[in-house]
C-alpha cells in the first residue's frame, strides 16, 4: 500500500490559486491535514483550483475537513474548480458538501447547580407520588381479586412461589446454619468464661429466631428476588411486552405485580422458619463440641427458654419486609426507560431501596415491641 | 487502497458448514466478493442469511470451512489481529444496534474514540459530518436512540458504521422498517457511499427495489448452498422454482 503521508501546495496563478493536495487525504493524517489547511492561507475572493494529480487517496473525513476549512477561510464553494479528480472522487466531494451545508451542531448545555437542585427535587417527589399511585393501583387490584377470586393468576403465582421460596431454599438454609455456628462461636467464648455454659441455647435461640433469621432472610430475598422482579419487568417493558399486555385489555399490575407480591408474602415466613431451625441447628454443633453441652441438654434447654410468641413475633414481621420489598422491586421495574443502561440502573435501585427498608421496618417493630418475651 | 490489489477477493467464503441445534443450516458455501462490488445477499426467511453475515463479521464460527477477510482468515486470527481487521469493516445490524444509553453523537463517536487517535475538536468535527452523510439533522445529534423513528436509527447505525472509514460494509436489511421512499433514498445513499468511497458491501435483504436498484451482484441461498451467484438480471431469469416465485412476487404487485 502506498503511503505517502499527505501534503498541500498552494501557488498564485493567473485567475487566482492553485490548490495541490498531495498523497493520502484520510482520516489517520486527520490532525496533520487540519495543521496544512490552518497553516496555509487561501484567497477568499477569487476562484481557486484544486488538482488532484498527486493525490493518491481520499476519504469523507479528508474532503470534510477541505471543505469546512476553505469555507471557513471565506472560499464560497462556487468558486471552487476541481480538476484531475476521479468521477468517483467527484461524487463523494459533491455528497459531502452538499450535506456539509448546513452547519452547526447544537450543544447539550449543562445546566447550573440550581436547576439540577431542583429538578432533583421535583423528581424526589413525583417519585415519592407515583410509588403512592403504584400502591393504589395494587390495592384496587387485590380488591379486584376479592371480588372475582378468578382474577388471580394462579400458575403466575406458583411459577413465582417456586422461584422465589423453593429456589431459594439452599442458600437460606446454608446462611442461616452458617451464622448460627459463627454466633454459637463466638457468644461460645464469652459464656464460658462464666462458665455459664448451658446459656449458649439462650442466646443463640432468641437472638436467631427474633431478628437474625428473619433480617438474614429478608436481606438475600432482596437480593435475590427482588432484583430479579425489577430486572424481569424492566426487560418487558424494554421489549413492549408490557405494551402488548395492556393491549390484550389485561392489567399489567394483575398479571406481573400481585401474583410477584402473593408468592415473596408466603414464602419469607416460610423461608425464615427453616432459618430459625437451620440457626439453632448450627448452634447446637458448637455448643456440643465446643462447650460440651450436649444435644440433648441444648434442645432441652432450648425448649424452655424460647417461647412460641418470640418464633411468631420474629415470623410476623416478614410478610411485612416481604411486602416492601416485592413492591418497591415492581415499581422500580415499571419506571425502568426504554434502554439498557436504566434496567441496571432501576435493579441497583431495588437494592439499596429494599435493604433500607427493611432495616427501617426491623427498627420499627424493635421499638414497638421491645419485650423479649423471656 | 493501491490499483494492483483492485482485483483481490476482499471477502473469500471456503466450503462453509453451519451446524445448528442438530441441523445443517449450511451445507458447503463458496463465494467470493471483490473491491468496490456491492452484494446482496438473497434466501428466504431461516436460509441462514443472518447466520452468515455473523461468520464473516467473526461474531461466531462456521462449524466448518473458512471465512477469508482482506485475505487473512478470521478464524485463525488472534484477537488483538481480529480486533484489527475489525476496524476496516462497518456493520449496520438489523434493528440498527445502537447503544441506548448514549446519543446518537455519542454513538457515532464510540468506534472513534476506541480506534483513532484524534483531538476532541475534529471528532466533533468528523461526527457531525457522519451524521449529516448519512441523512440525519442535526437536532438529532444530541437524542437518544429510543427517540427516533425506525428510519432515523437506521441512519445513525450507518453514520457509526462508517465513522472509521470502512473499507468493507455488512448490512443486515437496510432497508427493512423504512417506508418506500426512505428505502429508495437510503439505497442511493449506501450507492454513492459505495462508490465514492471505494466501499464494498455485502447485504442480506429482502427488498427487491433495493436489488434492481443498487446491487452488482445477487447470491441466492437456498437449502444450505449457494444457488445463483451473478448479476440480477441473469439471476432473475434462471430456471428455479424458489428464484422464479422470488422475482415474480415483485411483479405481482406491479
Amino acid at each position: 500500500m502506498n503511503l505517502t503521508p499527505p501534503s498541500l501546495y498552494c501557488v498564485a496563478i493567473d485567475q487566482g490559486c492553485l490548490l495541490k493536495p498531495r498523497g493520502r487525504w484520510c482520516i489517520d493524517y486527520l490532525e496533520l491535514l487540519d495543521q496544512l489547511l490552518l497553516t496555509t492561507p487561501v484567497p477568499h475572493d477569487c476562484r481557486v483550483r484544486v488538482d488532484a494529480s498527486e493525490l493518491t487517496d481520499l476519504d469523507s473525513a479528508g474532503v470534510m475537513l477541505v471543505v469546512n476549512r476553505l469555507r471557513a477561510q471565506g472560499v464560497v464553494w462556487s468558486n471552487i474548480d476541481l480538476v484531475h479528480f476521479s468521477r468517483h472522487q467527484l461524487a463523494l466531494i459533491h455528497l459531502v458538501a452538499e450535506r456539509l451545508d448546513a452547519r452547526g451542531q447544537p450543544r447539550r448545555r449543562r445546566a447550573a447547580w440550581l436547576p439540577r437542585l431542583g429538578r432533583k427535587a421535583a423528581e424526589s417527589v413525583s417519585d415519592l407520588v407515583s410509588q403512592f399511585v403504584f400502591f393504589g393501583r395494587i390495592v384496587e387490584a387485590f380488591a379486584d381479586i376479592v371480588r372475582r377470586p378468578r382474577l388471580l393468576r394462579l400458575r403466575e403465582f406458583t411459577t413465582q412461589l417456586e422461584a422465589v421460596g423453593l429456589n431459594a431454599l439452599p442458600i437460606v438454609v446454608l446462611m442461616t446454619f452458617l451464622i448460627g455456628v459463627v454466633f454459637a462461636f463466638l457468644l461460645g467464648i464469652q459464656v464460658q468464661k462464666f462458665g455459664a455454659n448451658i446459656f449458649i441455647a439462650d442466646g443463640v435461640a432468641i437472638a436467631i429466631a427474633r431478628e437474625l433469621a428473619p433480617l438474614l432472610t429478608a436481606i438475600l430475598i432482596a437480593g435475590r428476588s427482588g432484583a430479579a422482579f425489577t430486572a424481569q419487568i424492566g426487560a418487558m417493558k424494554v421489549t413492549e411486552e408490557i405494551d402488548a399486555i395492556t393491549s390484550l385489555g389485561l392489567s399489567p399490575i394483575q398479571v406481573l405485580v400481585v401474583p410477584r407480591l402473593l408468592a415473596i408474602i408466603i414464602a419469607m415466613p416460610l423461608l425464615t422458619f427453616v432459618g430459625v431451625v437451620m440457626g439453632v441447628l448450627g448452634g447446637s454443633l458448637v455448643a456440643n463440641a465446643q462447650l460440651d453441652v450436649t444435644y440433648y441438654t441444648y434442645f432441652e434447654r432450648v425448649k424452655s427458654v424460647l417461647p412460641a410468641s418470640t418464633v411468631w413475633f420474629g415470623l410476623a414481621k416478614t410478610p411485612v419486609f416481604a411486602a416492601a420489598i416485592a413492591l418497591i422491586a415492581c415499581r422500580n421495574g415499571f419506571a425502568v426507560q426504554r434502554d439498557a443502561r436504566s434496567v441496571g440502573e432501576y435493579t441497583t435501585k431495588t437494592v439499596v431501596q429494599s435493604l433500607v427498608a427493611v432495616i427501617l421496618i426491623d427498627a420499627l417493630f424493635a421499638i414497638a415491641f421491645p419485650e423479649i418475651g423471656l | 487502497m493501491s490499483p494492483g490489489r483492485a482485483s483481490d477477493a476482499i471477502l473469500q467464503v471456503a466450503d462453509l458448514h453451519t451446524n445448528l441445534g442438530g441441523q445443517w443450516l449450511h451445507r458447503g458455501l463458496d463465494f467470493s466478493i471483490g473491491r468496490g462490488e456491492v452484494v446482496a445477499l438473497i434466501g428466504g426467511s431461516g436460509t441462514g442469511k443472518s447466520v452468515l453475515l455473523r461468520h464473516c463479521i467473526g461474531l461466531t464460527r462456521p462449524s466448518q470451512g473458512q471465512v477469508k477477510l482482506f485475505g487473512e482468515n478470521i478464524c485463525e486470527l488472534s484477537t488483538e489481529q481480529l480486533t484489527k481487521v475489525r476496524s476496516r469493516y462497518g456493520v449496520l445490524f438489523q434493528e440498527g444496534a445502537l447503544f441506548s444509553s448514549l446519543s446518537v453523537a455519542e454513538n457515532v463517536a464510540a468506534p472513534l474514540h476506541e480506534h483513532a487517535r484524534l483531538p476532541p475538536r475534529l471528532r466533533d468535527e468528523l461526527v457531525a459530518m457522519k451524521i449529516r452523510l448519512a441523512g440525519l439533522p442535526m437536532e438529532a445529534a444530541n437524542k437518544r436512540p429510543s427517540e427516533l423513528s425506525g428510519g432515523m436509527k437506521k441512519r445513525a447505525a450507518l453514520a457509526r458504521a462508517l465513522a472509521l472509514e470502512p473499507e468493507l460494509l455488512f448490512l443486515d436489511e437496510p432497508t427493512s422498517g423504512l417506508d418506500p421512499i426512505s428505502a429508495r433514498e437510503f439505497d442511493h445513499l449506501l450507492r454513492v457511499l459505495c462508490d465514492s468511497l471505494g466501499l464494498t458491501a455485502l447485504m442480506a435483504t429482502h427488498d427487491l427495489d433495493t436489488l434492481w436498484g443498487m446491487v452488482d451482484r445477487v447470491i441466492v441461498l437456498y437449502a444450505g448452498k449457494v444457488i445463483a451467484d451473478g448479476p440480477v438480471k441473469e439471476v432473475a431469469e434462471l430456471d428455479h422454482e424458489w428464484i422464479r416465485k422470488y422475482f415474480s412476487a415483485h411483479s405481482g404487485y406491479r
